[in-house]
């Protein structure tokens, strides 16, 4: 029998320390950090960072490697400030990784659609690279991202790859001065509307604000789509990641357990639950 | 997994050893609470202390057997022996994590009604899944579950509505004079063989009247799928004062936050988790205060539902054991269970 001390070393609960092995300014409010973590993860899954004394906050892992993990945090409270500061060379505790993957296997030779509104585009990055990395599974690739000012432009080293590489349409809320990416001032969801045609086969992919997510669902099934084609990010308050504090429930689905991301059908009737 | 669970209980010795009964003359009880007593700490009903503010009756140390409150349910739920109100998830120190040390009695439980031991299944259930959560575990490793049948519920309780299942290690029937005892477990036929002077076989003795239970409360329909916008709700919600009393009482509800408690250095202390009421307004609250359920309604059905509804989605049992807690710690006088029944 094991003994109660073998069973709490394993706790889940328990965090693991990690190194940062970069750290990266995005915009004025967000940050990168590059963790040297063998992690092995699908598209769309999350880990908890933990600084003791202050807490633990979810985040979604924003790329898809092997060898390492990147998380893009947006500094709004408590935990994330703090976080900010850390830089390359100091260790962070993680746990981690959580949550139901986007089944990618699912949509094989599909093509794909990326709707991603501020940093809801960072949980779609690891998504867009597992793309990249098996292009030959995929069909045509457009993605659509909105950001209040060029200046909250996310991941400009990838943009400058994925413009070539995919369709990729920018929208800014505001655009003073010049432009970039070929960014048009107006909403995302607009851009959408104006752009993509009635796509039977396509999948689509959502995350940002939980308004864009409802017009950009609503959007889509006016050209036709249907509710089973669309995947939108939910995000709750969390503290276990695995089903226990009861604290992520949406209408019964725990958020960490069966989402984060869910299938449009899913949830639509729920979502301010 | 989960499944699984429920699928092995229901091949459990509780099904082969329904037929072998045991008896226990009412002479010899308290003689056996004292031996057991001796062996392990004894939690049991008791009456709630006279002299102090705290007069509703709840589960203690026992130690001597005379203390034992066997008329009805206790007022406050069992849970707290297994989900500590506090519990140190680790310790730390800087960066360094540290292992929390949880000291463990063997304790053995008696007196537990259909209701608490149900409550106990469904935590197990949520505790002891796949991610299992092993402060939880080694609390139930620790523990021996020995329950006592009502014959007759009080005014609050309605557990035949709620398709109850057996649950326990051994299960006492009051004959009378004697104790009907039932084994549910492995572990309940060891204990039963460790007491063999006091406990005497009996095949049969526990008849289907034995094990009925009379109540004077009815909840009419487990089915509330199609009434979720229905405006009766209100009718409870209005009335709520947020006060989470039902969530505390209620021996399924487990729902917690983790926060973390520094010392003095800035460097050392403890990560802890408590228990949380999903009726309070902060509990789905995120950064940028953006509260999910800001609404009492929206907060009144999410306990409900799962009580009723979301809970038996996943795991296929109804999660409410119908022992009424919720109702009679209520001060605002709320009883979903008639706003229910009042419905179309
Ligand atoms: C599945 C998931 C993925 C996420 N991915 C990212 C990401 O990639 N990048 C990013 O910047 N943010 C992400 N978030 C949000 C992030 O977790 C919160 O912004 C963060 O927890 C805020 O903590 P705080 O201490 O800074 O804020 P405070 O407001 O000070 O937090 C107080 C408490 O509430 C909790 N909390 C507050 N807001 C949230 C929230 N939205 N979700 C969960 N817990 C919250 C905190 O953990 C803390 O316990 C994600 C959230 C979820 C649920
Ligand atoms: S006990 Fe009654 S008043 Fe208190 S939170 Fe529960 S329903 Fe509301
Ligand atoms: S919801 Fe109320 S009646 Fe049901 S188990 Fe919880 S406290 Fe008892
Ligand atoms: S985060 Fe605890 S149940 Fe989902």
């Amino acid at each position: 029998m094991t003994t109660k001390e073998e069973i709490i070393k394993k706790s889940p609960y328990k965090p693991k320390l990690v190194e940062v092995i970069d750290y990266h300014r995005e915009t004025n409010d967000t940050f990168t950090i590059k963790l040297g973590w063998k992690l092995k993860h699908e598209p769309g899954q999350f880990v908890f960072c933990s600084l003791p004394g202050i807490g633990e906050a979810p985040i979604s892992i924003c790329s898809h490697s092997d060898n390492y993990v990147e998380l893009n945090i947006r500094e709004v409270g408590n935990m994330t400030r703090f976080l900010s500061k850390i830089k390359k060379g100091d260790k962070l505790l993680v746990r981690g990784p959580y949550g139901r993957a986007y089944p990618m296997d699912k949509f094989k030779s599909h093509n794909m659609i990326i709707i991603g509104g501020g940093s809801g585009v960072a949980p779609l990055k690891g998504s867009v690279e597992y793309i990249s990395n098996n292009r030959g599974d995929f069909g045509e690739v457009s993605l659509f991202f909105g950001f209040r000012t060029p200046e909250d432009v996310l991941f400009r080293k990838r943009l400058d790859v994925w413009k070539d590489e995919f369709s990729m349409y920018i929208n800014f809320d505001r655009v003073e001065g010049k432009t970039i990416y070929g960014g048009k001032q107006g909403f995302v969801t607009e851009r959408v509307k104006e752009v993509v045609g009635d796509n039977k086969d396509a999948i689509v992919f959502i995350c940002g604000p939980p308004i864009m997510i409802e017009k950009v669902a609503e959007i889509l099934i006016d050209k036709g789509f249907d509710e089973k084609q669309i995947y939108i990010s939910a995000e709750r308050l969390m503290y276990c990641g695995i089903g226990k504090c009861g604290r992520c429930m949406i209408h019964g689905k725990y958020t960490c357990l069966d989402g984060a991301v869910f299938r449009y059908d899913e949830l639509k009737d729920y979502k301010d639950d | 997994m989960v499944k699984g669970h429920i699928e092995m209980f229901k091949k459990s010795l509780l099904f082969q050893m329904i037929m072998v009964q045991f008896t226990i003359d009412k002479g010899d009880f308290e003689g056996f609470l004292r031996k057991v007593i001796e062996k392990y700490d004894l939690i049991g009903p008791v009456e709630g202390d006279k002299s102090k503010l705290r007069r509703k009756s709840l589960f203690r140390k026992i130690v001597s057997p005379d203390e034992l409150f066997l008329e009805k349910k206790t007022y406050f739920p069992v849970k707290g022996y297994f989900f500590d109100p506090k519990e140190t998830l680790f310790e730390f120190d800087g960066d360094k994590i540290i292992d929390p040390k949880i000291e463990l009695k063997k304790k053995v439980f008696f007196g537990l009604r259909r209701c608490d031991l149900n409550g106990i299944m469904h935590q197990d259930m949520v505790f002891l899944d796949e991610n299992e959560d092993p402060f939880y575990k080694a609390r139930r490793d620790a523990s021996f579950l020995i329950g006592l049948h009502c014959n007759e519920g009080d005014d609050y309780c309605f557990c035949n509505s709620v398709e109850l299942k057996d649950f326990f290690d051994l299960m006492f029937y009051d004959k009378g004079k004697e104790y009907a005892v039932e084994v549910g477990t492995k572990k309940g036929e060891e204990f039963i063989k460790k007491f063999s002077g006091v406990f005497k076989k009996k095949d049969k003795i526990i008849t289907e009247e034995d094990r009925k239970i009379r109540n004077k409360k009815k909840l009419d329909t487990l089915d509330i799928k199609d009434n979720y916008d229905d405006d009766s709700w209100k009718k409870g919600s209005d009335l709520c004062v947020g006060c989470g009393a039902c969530t505390l009482l209620c021996p399924n509800c487990h729902c917690f936050t983790i926060e973390d408690e520094v010392n003095f250095d800035l460097k050392t202390g403890k990560r802890v988790r408590k228990p949380a009421s999903c009726q309070l307004r902060h509990f789905t609250r995120v950064a940028g205060d953006h509260v999910f359920r800001n609404e009492k309604l929206a907060r009144f059905k999410h306990r409900i539902y799962h009580q009723i509804q979301y809970f038996k989605d996943r795991h296929e049992e109804v999660f409410c054991t119908g022992c009424g807690r919720c109702i009679e710690g209520c001060p605002a006088r709320i009883d979903w269970v008639k706003i229910i029944n009042e419905m179309k």
